[in-house]
């Protein structure tokens, strides 16, 4: 009896033991075994908004505009049905003891968030604040890295209508020099005289550097080479020697509009000498006797660039008859929304090089910034960039960017052609602020269910 | 001596019996706790592979814009951070709800998400990524088994309202639980015009033009210029409100029988197969050549869709016909932009129409569903993130499940 008894303590202290552990092991309830993650749906929910800064801009209005309204709206439509929110509000107070913040607004679609509810808190910065981007350098990883924009004071241009030189090289530095290792003014032919010699302004690099031409069909001439031997056939003997050297450092020539090497400019040497249409200060390059000799600028720079031991006077026609309303090409377009540079995709062109020019002078296009047209069964490339490259070699040596449109020139179309061939690259930084920031608190919560 | 031997084995008995019920109500609760810690590992395995995919643009970065089959499975658009997906990678991921399609000129079979008539995107099997290797990359394969929707969060319900004089077509704009009302509605309208003599190709007249939509998120937009029920054109709008982004499209044709069907044929190559419908379906004879043109449009930054001109040497019109010896057409889109590749086809002066395909996932918010059905199996853990995609707000949602053997169910 006495065993009996025994084991009904036993059973009475067993039975104890597990009623005290069953009290204390509380099972959760279903919704938190597997629980939908909410902390991270209000911070997607956040960004979501903040697409393009609209939630940025919202939290920073008055509280009775109308945008709390939509924000409201879009709140209830984006989240799903069975999710309430609260959307706070803090403007962030910076002070000496740390930061303070002060309830600005709060919008929910319900009164109690239920059994459980979870929160993400977003920092937005006013739309005052700048965002910076800072482009990857051309030429920071491997040779070059300069750019020189032809700026020389001494000369003058032609076919950049309603503007000057100076003017199209200031808008042209503010647009390329985030991009380029070292970007220079060359202020005056002399110092153009002293790149053609290898000599560095600034200490840059001359070899790989692209150069601007920013004086239109007309090219500047330093008064060093206002002499017999440059001066043959007016100066075309010039641009033979200006191909020499682009082949010889690796440069890009720039021609941004027009005929290139139609005309060279210097003032002072020049001085009593006019294009034919009252522009003093410049010479057309070519025999005299020849109305169509400008075009043997081109010709010479292209017997230069393919490094021809002889120069030979040669005004072949390289343009169409007609002007041709041209595209951009898909190249081009896509770097446009990169770069956030919107020249018109519709451009008139009537200084297209003819395409044989690529068989004739070892020439390769390395990148078609118009797409190509036919005329009479040649065709023609209005905007181009041309790489040399002799037979049986893959190194380029020289290369020449021709803008073959008609007046006026539109200094973007530079801008994004060389930033489309060289593609650097873009590293949007994060922003920060201090006194123009509000935090915001999105609180979730779920309702239905246990 | 007896009486001690019967209490003896009576609280033996009792004893055991005790403790082979304790026993039992003791296991109850630590299976109940082991249930718990499973089904808290999956859903928390849930969450964080979710992460996974979202936050990673895999291997190589830019696998979405290639034919190559990734090394490492991330559908994050690699130009941003966080919550932003590219819309070429989810192009790329075999639909599992769609039937496939078989286009017996190339022999090969496609994915399909096709959204109503006239709005195709066809991935050929062989560039497309399956939920066999997307598991493998993601190193699951074998232990879990999962499906991934990616749905847009705005709906832009697009419905023709009256025909002509004038057509009258009505947009309705709600998101998962509200409609957007005072939304802005960008849209550009298409019509497709046939005229010209036989074999002619069809030219068509773009329109643009934005609206509000009202208090129910609804709005109401008339073409006077429609005057005939027999005009074939198409109807695109992007609706936003304070961030949040959404796509619709209606067509209306004449040529319902043969009509284009686009099919991806290069990814890398931005190449589009333009094929006739009686080379899938085989309705004919009689068939008929079909005449085309081809225009992309892209959405801008203002919200406005802009057209892209495509060059005649990318195919941008052509003709297609049924059967052999007839090959199909080839155009090229001429940029890596997310856009919608407008196709105008021309059957006969009184007959034809205009079909649409994204080009990359989000220019018409086209939902992705890849993966298994969860559909019967055991304790499915859920979990979802809002994202954007091209700026279009899409909500992704994982479902995830263990395949290990073991009872998760208690």
């Amino acid at each position: 009896m006495m065993r009996t008894i025994e084991v009904f303590l036993v059973i009475i202290i067993i039975t104890a033991a597990f009623i005290i552990s069953s009290f204390y092991a509380v099972l959760p309830q279903p919704r938190q075994v597997s629980p939908l993650n909410l902390r991270r749906l209000a911070l997607t929910t956040l960004q979501t908004l903040d697409v393009d800064y609209d939630l940025s801009e919202t939290v920073f209005k008055p509280s009775n505009d109308t945008a709390w309204g939509e924000l409201q709206i879009v709140l209830s439509a984006c989240l799903p049905p069975n999710i309430v929110y609260n959307l706070s509000v803090y403007e962030v107070i910076s002070g000496s003891s740390g930061e303070l913040y002060k309830f600005t607004k709060s919008i929910s679609n319900v009164e109690s968030l239920g059994v459980s509810s979870d929160a993400s808190s977003y920092l937005v910065a006013s739309s005052n604040v700048t965002f910076h981007v800072t482009p990857e350098k051309i030429g920071q990883h491997g040779g070059g890295g300069t750019l020189y924009i032809l700026n020389c004071s001494d000369a003058n241009g032609w076919w950049i209508t309603g503007y000057i030189a100076q003017s199209l090289a200031e808008d042209l530095y503010k647009l390329l020099s985030p991009y380029f290792v070292k970007t220079i003014m060359v202020q005056n032919t002399e110092q153009l005289a002293q790149i053609l010699n290898n000599n560095t302004l600034q200490g840059e690099p001359v070899q790989n550097a692209v150069i601007i031409n920013t004086f239109g069909e007309a090219v500047p001439i330093p008064s060093a080479y206002c002499k017999s031997q440059f001066s043959t056939d007016n100066y075309a003997r010039y641009c033979y020697f200006l191909g020499q050297k682009v082949r010889l450092y690796n440069w890009t020539w720039v021609s941004i509009v027009g005929y290139p090497f139609y005309y060279v400019s210097n003032k002072q040497n020049f001085s009593s000498s006019q294009n034919t249409y009252g522009i003093y200060g410049m010479i057309r390059v070519g025999r005299p006797e020849h109305q169509d000799g400008g075009q043997s600028g081109i010709n010479a720079f292209l017997q230069g660039l393919d490094n021809r031991t002889q120069y030979t006077y040669d005004r072949t026609k390289l343009i169409p008859d007609k002007g041709v309303v041209v595209t951009l090409s898909r190249q081009v377009l896509e770097a446009c929304n990169y770069y956030g540079i919107y020249p018109s995709h519709n451009q008139t062109s009537t200084r297209a090089l003819k395409s044989f020019i690529l068989s004739d002078y070892n020439l390769k296009i390395g990148l078609s910034i118009f797409n190509n047209f036919t005329v009479s069964g040649t065709v023609y490339n209005p905007g181009s960039l041309y790489q040399h490259i002799f037979k049986n070699d893959n190194k380029i040596t020289g290369s020449l960017l021709a803008l073959g449109l008609t007046r006026t020139p539109d200094i973007r179309l530079t801008a994004i052609s060389l930033l489309s061939y060289y593609k650097p690259r873009l590293y949007r930084s994060e922003y920060n602020a201090t006194g123009t920031s509000r935090l915001v608190i999105l609180q979730l919560g779920q309702v239905g269910g246990i | 001596m007896t009486g001690s031997t019967i209490d003896h084995l009576v609280s033996l008995m009792v004893f055991l019996g005790a403790i082979l019920l304790f026993i039992g109500l003791f296991n109850q609760t630590i299976q109940t706790a082991i249930l718990y810690q499973r089904h808290r590992f999956i859903a928390t395995k849930c969450s964080d592979l979710l992460d996974n995919m979202l936050l990673n643009p895999g291997i190589p970065l830019y696998w979405g814009k290639s034919n190559c089959t990734p090394t490492g499975f991330g559908l994050q658009d690699p130009e941003f951070m966080q919550y932003k997906l590219s819309p070429f990678s989810l192009m790329r991921l075999r639909s599992s709800t769609g039937e496939p399609v078989y286009y017996p000129k190339t022999g090969l079979t496609y994915s399909n998400i096709t959204m109503g008539f006239g709005n195709f995107l066809l991935v050929p099997y062989t560039k497309a990524i399956n939920y066999s290797t997307a598991a493998s990359l993601l190193g699951v394969n074998g232990t879990y088994g999962f499906q991934l929707t990616i749905t847009p969060i705005i709906t832009v319900s697009i419905s023709e309202v009256q025909p002509k004089n004038p057509l009258r077509i009505s947009v309705n704009v709600t998101g998962t639980g509200f409609p957007l009302s005072n939304a802005m509605v960008s849209y550009c309208f298409l019509t497709v015009s046939l005229t010209g003599g036989e074999g002619a190709y069809p030219a068509y007249t773009m329109k643009y033009g934005n609206v509000s939509t009202d208090e129910k998120g609804s709005v109401l937009i008339e073409f006077a210029e429609v005057n005939d029920d027999k005009v074939s054109y198409a109807f695109i709008a992007y609706a936003h409100l304070s961030g949040l982004i959404g796509v619709g499209y209606h067509e209306r044709v004449t040529s319902v029988k043969q009509y284009i069907i686009p099919f991806i044929d290069d990814l890398a190559e931005r190449r589009v197969l333009i094929a006739h419908s009686y080379d899938v379906h085989y309705f004919g004879p009689p068939n008929a050549e079909l005449s085309y043109n081809a225009t992309f449009v892209l959405l801008t930054e203002d919200f406005t869709l802009r057209e892209m001109p495509m060059e005649n040497s990318t195919g941008k019109v052509g003709k297609v016909n049924y059967g052999v010896g007839n090959p199909y057409g080839v155009v090229t889109i001429p940029t890596y932009n997310p856009g919608i590749l407008v196709i105008t086809y021309r059957k006969s002066a009184v007959e034809g129409g205009v079909i649409l395909m994204p080009w990359g996932m989000s220019s018409m918010a086209f939902p992705v569903t890849f993966g298994e059905d969860p559909l019967g199996k055991e304790w499915v853990a859920t979990d979802i993130r809002q994202v954007l995609v091209n700026n279009i707000a899409y909500q992704a949602k994982l479902a995830l499940w263990s395949l290990e053997g073991y009872q998760v169910i208690g």
